[in-house]
């Protein structure tokens, strides 16, 4: 209990400190700031892994319950999508191959010569 | 108080939403078929067109759960330092395809909602559809966009590679571990690494340090758009 107290005060920490951040003139959100703070803290090793362990897999676990009261939103957007639902469907379903095959065939071609053995376990 | 002032509350909208997404997961546990964001939203947007209630209000309370996104957003640093140690070898040239990824994503999805007439404020809520919601949801905030069109359109591009992306790279011989995991993490997210789990170790740590690493770069690459575009109108 401690454990995830801890973390999760982490957690919320590091997103208001990216959020004042964001505030006074840094142009990336603020929870992409806290993410990168928090990235370099703990590969610094400023803040220990098993800190945080718990209250992020805690979050991330359960990231559906934090966006069900946007989706529920789109009740309200019924005009907007069946006018741009063609656009939509057409922007998502190109965008997504692009960057499927873009990122495939990219990273099959630049890793070939890298062993994955080395990486095959922690 | 009416019974009707009380669904009003902020505090019983929290906690039907708790309760309709624990339903929902049991019913997904139990059949795998059933979303459970799809099985979660059905019963609340039922209850709120039943008895009458704005979206509006509802979100009073829902704001209180949709701000959690932002420590969810930083709580991505534990995949992406976890995986990203044991990647060491290949961590630059992987970096190097998720940007890649990143561009490609971004301007092929604002391009072609654009070319076909949607409004700017749907081409911006498409430009981050590739990321994980909290990073596309801040991201379509910061242009301009939709949040809940983006949280739809990540939801589904999320589906797409669960369902066909494995195929798809398949087809195209791309069966490397690491190759795939970077494909779909970057292309379908949290969603698209849970697909990877049962079939390889070494993917799904792959895609789920793609799928933050991608979601900062598009956020990075987002905020210079932003410049851009206020710079062009001053």
């Amino acid at each position: 209990m401690i454990d995830l107290a801890r973390g999760l005060a982490l957690l919320v920490g590091f997103f208001l400190f990216g959020g004042f951040l964001h505030r006074v003139g840094v142009p990336i959100p603020g929870g992409v700031l806290g993410l990168l703070l928090l990235y370099v803290a703990l590969t610094t090793g400023l803040v220990p892994l098993a800190w945080l362990q718990r209250a992020a897999d805690l979050l991330l676990r359960h990231m559906v319950l934090l966006f069900v009261p946007l989706t529920v939103g789109l009740m309200d957007l019924g005009h907007v999508l069946s006018r741009q639902a063609v656009a939509l469907t057409a922007s998502l379903v190109v965008s997504f191959l692009a960057v499927l095959l873009t990122t495939g065939l990219l990273a099959r071609w630049l890793v070939a010569g890298l062993p994955a053995d080395a990486e095959a376990g922690e | 108080m009416s019974v009707l002032d009380a669904m009003r509350h902020p505090a019983f909208s929290i906690a039907f939403t708790v309760l309709c997404y624990a339903t929902a997961l049991a019913l997904h546990r139990r059949w795998r078929w059933i979303s459970p964001i799809v099985a979660a939203c059905v019963p609340i947007v039922a209850l709120l067109l039943a008895a009458g209630i704005p979206y509006a209000d509802y979100n009073r309370g829902g704001d209180l759960l949709t701000w959690w996104l932002g420590p969810a957003t930083v709580a991505l640093a534990v995949p992406m330092y976890r995986n990203g140690r044991r990647l060491r070898r290949s961590l630059p040239r992987l970096l190097l395809v998720v940007c890649a990824g990143a561009v490609v994503g971004m301007t092929t999805a604002g391009v072609t909602a654009g070319l076909l007439g949607a409004p700017i404020s749907v081409v911006m809520s498409a430009v981050p559809k590739s990321v994980t919601t909290p990073i596309a949801v801040e991201v379509a905030r910061e242009l301009g966009g939709i949040p809940q069109i983006t949280v739809a359109l990540v939801i589904l591009a999320g589906v797409l590679g669960a369902t066909f992306g494995t195929a798809i790279l398949t087809l195209f011989r791309v069966r490397e571990d690491r190759a795939v995991g970077v494909a779909i993490g970057s292309a379908s997210h949290g969603i698209g690494t849970a697909s990877l789990v049962r079939r390889s170790e070494l993917q799904a740590a792959v895609s789920s340090w793609a799928m933050a690493a991608s979601g900062v770069v598009t956020s990075l690459l987002a905020a210079l758009l932003a410049l851009l575009l206020r710079h062009a109108r001053l």
